[in-house]
């Protein structure tokens, strides 16, 4: 299941969706909100956009790009938009497979080429303005582009 | 001469101002050469060209690939989910 949705994500539900007979090991990613400091300022939330309906069909691709490389008995896929506040989580994958190996290998490919292919970006809000992550665009003149070399 | 659809997202958004344009084009002008077109309505987009991805009716494309009046063309800068 691939989905990008606009509420908080029911991490319970998809990972229990997951358990199957077929499947020994079940393997879950959870991206959350971290509150980064730096000069006295914080992070209070972050702030996620999507280029849609391309975003979905490329969680899709990294589906299909998991089962050519893996045997798994269910792949699932959800981004969050919109705010997420801190400990709250952004995305979710949860593989199952027969045995463990595929399904700890397959979570850590879906993020990786989240990060490379799905047309999504975020926004980080902070006390003191915003920055786009992977771009040195914001309003933190101070600091704009200070995650870029540590994100691209 | 007829509109393709320019849509931008994140920074590009930010920087341009808007998230969406209309840009008249010739049939086959590729997207190298809808960039100077662009910039020069948005010239805050400039500094970004490096770092800039682009689809062309949801899928990515390459600056010599030709786009046609009605296609979507999109500008993406540096994806960041997760």
């Amino acid at each position: 299941m691939f989905r990008i949705v606009e509420e908080s994500i029911d991490v319970g539900a998809l990972v229990t969706g997951a358990f199957r007979p077929d499947c020994g090991a079940v393997a879950t990613f959870v991206g959350t909100t971290r509150v980064d400091e730096s000069s006295g300022a914080s992070v209070e939330y972050l702030e996620y956009e999507a280029y849609r309906p391309m975003a979905d069909r490329k969680l899709e691709e990294i589906g299909a790009e998991i089962r050519e490389r893996w045997e798994v008995g269910h792949v699932s896929i959800v981004h969050r938009l919109g705010r997420v506040d801190p400990g709250e989580p952004s995305v979710v994958i949860v593989v199952a497979s027969p045995r463990r190996g595929p399904a700890f290998e397959a979570s850590r490919y879906a993020i990786e080429r989240i990060k490379e292919i799905v047309p999504i970006w975020k926004r980080e809000v902070w006390s003191d303005g915003y920055v786009w992550v992977g771009s040195q665009v914001g309003t933190r003149s101070r600091h704009e582009g200070r995650n870029t070399a540590s994100l691209r | 001469m007829n509109g393709v659809k320019v849509l931008l997202f994140g920074a590009a958004a930010d920087r341009a101002g808007v998230r969406q344009t209309e840009l008249s084009v010739h049939s086959g002008v590729t997207l190298g050469e809808l960039w100077p077109i662009l910039v020069d309505r948005y010239p805050a987009l400039v500094p970004m060209r490096d770092t800039l991805a682009f689809a062309v009716n949801g899928e990515y494309a390459r600056m010599e690939d030709a786009v046609s009046p009605g296609d979507e063309v999109a500008v993406l800068p540096p994806v960041s989910g997760g």
